[in-house]
């Protein structure tokens, strides 16, 4: 699927939000975002306005699997769960990820 | 996968939406209830939650285009906006969807022509073998005698079937007034080449082709419907040819008629049974007689060229053994030395395809103009819709449309459009068909061709449909968003779509219609001119008022020796039959698709070569020439002098006594030769007026006559040309009581010299009719774009006009302000059109007669025409504007 103009930034959240939920299992939107705000100490703070677009479009694109159901307040949501293709996306997010990284941090030591 | 749940998506647009309703404002309120939580107030919960969320129209959105197919969905969008706006025009969607119906349908209707005479392949299997043996390398028409195609068919190698045809007509009446049908002379292999199968009974197969064969029919099937009602039965009964009954064996399944596109064969004969229908004048071993086609089909291992190799190579044989005995040797050795060729016939054989591709193309470049002019039409309509609508287009441009999406918004109305226009057209298509092909039928010889909807017909006129929505859509969309967004401010809804200046795109889009119109109509001006010079030209005698009576006794078993006397008899009494003026015998008639020539040897005279020679023949009774009012020059006419064992005379036309004699011809003689030996000199007693033989557009090449009473073996078939006091068709009846007098089996068929040369102006007169109608339309479609351009002006200009009126101007001078307008775009127009009018006339070149292709006074005339219609449509808004009421045209700004 074609990518959004920032690239970078939509990698990185596919990437948060793909992690989030392998390790959690199924969360709704919120939760997701509360959970990437705690598990990076407040370092990282989700665009409320580019999840959902990011949430429906991984659906889409069969790394998500989406389904109505209850929270504990008893109140209708929709939960998301990574599906086997997402986690082999998330390999492949998270390698590329280590190459970004990689990559800035030698130009930024580079004397 | 995914593509097919976002299709599915765009399906369920009200669910989608509150699906992702709930998802988001579920959101909202964990974030409200998480801040509560955390100490804030209710209120300021609520506005934090949503300035973080960011403005949720705009989330919704942006989370509803991943669900679904972006691009779709704005289409649909389009395409409902745009039927809501053209069902609120209605006047402006019926003016539109009307003009481009008629152009895009009569495209279609032409294009369907075209397609089923010129581009169709054969319906058969495999038609890419199929190839056609010709006499020669360039021959276009490839005729055989019996003899030669059975060497053919027996010494042919690397075509893996092989037949022969030919086309006839044949008269079914028992006795009396002929009743003709289309027929056809069938080999053994040729139901088996084309795959055609049985309806009924069974088809010829070479078992049934053998000499001394019984006489078996085979009908086509439409011939089955309309004779014989469709009944089964009909196998076993028998059906007279020119007399002779034939047993039906079976019915040819529907579909495929034969390989000759446009002729529909109502009935099929095996070649041998020839010898039955002609008795003694058979042509099965006759070796001048050449009336067979022959097609076959390439073996599937052998490549076309090797083919060709191989027919080559068995030619000398064909050749040598069938070598007409009684020919001069010069020309049996010329004959020795012919060969052999072959062509592709995918396409099958077709006489209407040689006559008419070349008309046929050029009437579809006169419509593709007929469209281009319809579609400037749409535009200009199009172009001041957009201009009103111009305040609407720059709000929302100034709310953030971009220029494309307004562009596609806009020109998904012109597709719309053209979308009805294409399905109305295939309507005005399917009605226009059948005069077409009325035009180009001979009521003796009707054209039956396929003309239903095909894909390649259905493609072109989608095709059609989608350039013409380009044309006319894609400048005023683009010229309707060119608003700046000042004016969605503004409170007038004057607007700068139309551009500043005296000329505007409308009014150049009416030039381009001008110059358009005015080639089609120079056309049109020189296609009907000719046909006028070719129907009344003098062709050498007066057609007006004569009868031909083709009248037979061959099966009234008279003794030969008798018919001499018969023929004079029966030529008395017609003369003194109530109503005829005169009455003569000819063996041919002009223009009647039947010729004889024969070569003249003079002394003194060389041709130059050896076509030079030759010269067509006719034998005529005494009368002739008075009959026909062809003037006699000089010397007589033929007479009771001109006596079986007198010495021969002949009479000759002017330009043979010009050419052959040096201009004295009276006195002088010729021979002509049988095989190697001459004949007895013929002396010229007569010289008349030239007159056109084989078709009206020849020029004359002179004829030879010899009279029918020196004729020693007159056959039972005799022609009278006949011109009656009154109407000619009158002396049938009492015509047919003479003949019935000589013997009741005897056979006639009616025709008036009228008619027949008539028939052979059929494609000029297709040519004429088509095209004034065309030049019809074209005007009438460039004169209503014309006056719509002038009426849009002249409302827009109402401020301007009445300030001029008010300042002192008089209607006079509105009146010519306007009509200057029209003048002046006309006249650009006319200019302009003038080099592609030229440039039409050489297009139809071939087709013209008695017209040169860049013939002033048709050019004028045109013009002319134009400039007056034009002035004529002007005058309404010209009028309306002289009329302009100063003050309130000032008041309203």
């Amino acid at each position: 699927m074609t990518r959004a103009r920032n690239d970078i930034l939509q990698g990185t959240l596919d990437l948060l939000v793909l992690r989030t939920l392998s390790s959690a299992g199924a969360m709704h939107g919120y939760a997701i975002t509360s959970h990437i705000k705690r598990a990076s100490a407040e370092l990282l703070r989700v665009e409320e306005g580019s999840l959902y677009p990011a949430l429906h479009r991984m659906e889409q694109d069969g790394w998500l699997r989406a389904s109505w159901g209850k929270t504990e307040k008893n109140r209708e949501a929709r939960f998301y769960e990574i599906t086997a293709k997402g986690r082999r996306q998330l390999e492949l997010e998270r390698e590329s990820w280590g190459r970004l990284t990689e990559g800035v941090g030698r130009v930024l030591r580079y004397a | 996968m995914s593509l097919m749940r976002r299709l599915f998506n765009l399906g369920r647009d009200e669910g989608l939406s509150r699906d992702i309703e709930r998802e988001l404002s579920f959101h909202m309120r964990e974030h409200v209830e998480a801040l509560v939580a955390d100490g804030w107030s209710e209120a300021d919960a609520l506005v934090e939650a949503r300035r973080r969320f960011g403005n949720p129209t705009f989330q919704r959105e942006q989370t509803r285009e991943s669900d679904i197919v972006a691009w779709l969905d704005s289409l649909r969008g389009d395409l409902r906006y745009a039927l809501r706006a053209l069902r609120r025009s209605p006047a402006f969607t019926t003016v539109a969807v009307a003009s481009l119906a008629l152009g895009i349908g009569a495209n279609t209707a032409i294009y369907t022509l075209i397609d089923a005479v010129v581009v169709r392949s054969l319906p058969v299997p495999n038609p890419e073998e199929l190839v056609q043996v010709l006499t020669s390398d360039d021959d276009e028409s490839g005729y055989f005698t019996n003899p030669m195609w059975e060497q053919i068919r027996d010494r042919q190698t690397g075509m893996s079937q092989v037949a022969a045809f030919s086309e006839t007509s044949l008269n079914v009446a028992d006795g009396g007034e002929m009743r003709r049908i289309s027929g056809a002379w069938v080999s053994g292999d040729f139901f088996r080449l084309f795959a055609m199968r049985p309806a009924v009974g069974r088809v010829i197969e070479p078992a049934d082709d053998v000499r001394g064969c019984p006489a078996t029919v085979v009908l086509g099937h439409g011939f089955w419907q309309s004779e014989y009602a469709g009944r089964s039965d009909v196998v076993g009964k028998n059906i007279p040819f020119d007399g002779k009954p034939y047993q039906i064996v079976g019915v040819v399944a529907p579909g495929f008629g034969g390989p000759e596109v446009g002729r529909a064969t109502q009935v099929f004969l095996p070649i041998c049974s020839e010898a039955v229908l002609r008795g003694s004048g058979s042509s099965l071993d006759a070796r001048s007689n050449w009336w067979l086609r022959v097609i076959g089909r390439r073996a599937p291992d052998v490549a076309f060229e090797e083919l060709r190799a191989r027919m080559k190579s068995i030619a000398p044989g064909v050749y040598a053994s069938t070598v007409p005995p009684r020919w001069s040797a010069e020309n049996k050795a010329d004959y020795l030395t012919r060969t052999l060729g072959v062509r592709p016939a995918a396409k099958g054989l077709s006489g209407l395809r040689t006559q008419y591709t070349s008309a046929l193309l050029v009437m579809m470049g006169a419509v593709s103009l007929v469209l281009l002019i319809a579609c400037a039409n749409v535009a200009n309509l199009m172009l001041a819709r957009a201009s009103a609508r111009e305040r609407e287009v720059a709000i929302r441009m100034a709310i953030g449309a971009g220029r494309r999406r307004l562009v596609r918004q806009l020109l998904t109305e012109g597709l719309l459009l053209a979308a009805a226009g294409a399905l109305a057209g295939l309507v005005v298509a399917k009605w226009t068909m059948a005069g077409l092909v009325t035009l180009i039928s001979d009521p003796a010889n009707p054209v039956a061709l396929d003309l239903s909807l095909n894909p390649r017909v259905l493609g072109f006129t989608v095709l059609t449909a989608g350039v013409t929505a380009l044309i006319f859509g894609l400048i005023p969309a683009w010229r309707g968003t060119r608003v700046s967004p000042q004016t969605a401010m503004k409170a007038s809804a004057r607007g700068v779509a139309e551009g500043h200046g005296r000329f505007t795109f409308g009014k150049s889009l009416v030039v381009a219609q001008v110059a358009l119109s005015l080639t089609l109509l120079v056309g049109a001006g020189l296609l009907v001119g000719s046909l006028r010079n070719l129907s009344t030209m003098d062709p050498g005698f007066s057609a007006e008022g004569v009868l031909i009576a083709n009248s037979g006794f061959r099966r009234a078993g008279i003794p030969a020796a008798r018919f001499s006397e018969i023929r004079r008899d029966l030529l008395m009494r017609v003369r003194s039959l109530p109503g005829v003026q005169s009455a003569a015998l000819a063996d041919l008639t002009p223009v009647g698709g039947s010729s004889w020539n024969d070569e003249v040897h003079v002394e003194g005279f060389t041709p130059a070569t050896r076509q030079d020679g030759v010269i067509w023949f006719n034998q005529v009774s005494d009368a002739y020439f008075a009959t026909m009012d062809t003037r006699l020059l000089a010397g007589r006419d033929f007479d009771a002098t001109d006596v079986v064992n007198g010495p021969k005379t002949a009479i000759v036309t002017q330009s043979v006594a010009e050419r052959v004699f040096a201009g004295k011809a009276l006195g002088r003689t010729y021979r002509t030769k049988r095989g190697d030996t001459f004949s007895d000199p013929v002396t010229i007693v007569g010289v008349v007026e030239d007159a056109k033989y084989r078709s009206l557009r020849e020029e004359s090449s002179g004829t030879v006559f010899i009279p029918a009473m020196q004729d020693s073996a007159p056959s039972p078939g005799m022609t009278f040309v006949i011109r009656a006091a009154g109407n000619p068709l009158a002396l049938v009846a009492s015509l047919k009581g003479l003949f019935a007098d000589v013997h009741p089996s005897y056979t006639v068929e009616f025709t008036t010299l009228d008619e027949q040369l008539a028939r052979s102006l059929r494609r000029e007169r297709m040519l004429a009719v088509l095209s004034a109608l065309f030049g019809a339309l074209a005007l009438a479609l460039s004169m209503l774009g014309l006056y719509g351009v002038m009426a849009y002006t002249v409302a827009r200009r109402r401020n301007e006009i009445g300030v001029r009126i008010a300042l002192g101007a008089d209607s006079s001078r509105v009146l010519r302000m306007v009509l200057g307008d029209v003048a002046r775009v006309v006249l650009i127009g006319l200019v302009i059109g003038a080099g592609g009018a030229l440039a039409s006339g050489k297009l139809v070149t071939s087709f013209l007669y008695g017209m040169e292709p860049a013939e002033p006074s048709v050019l004028g005339a045109a013009a002319l025409l134009m400039l007056t219609i034009a002035l004529a449509a002007g005058l309404i808004p010209a009028w309306r504007a002289a009329r302009v009421d100063p003050v309130s045209a000032l008041r309203e700004d």
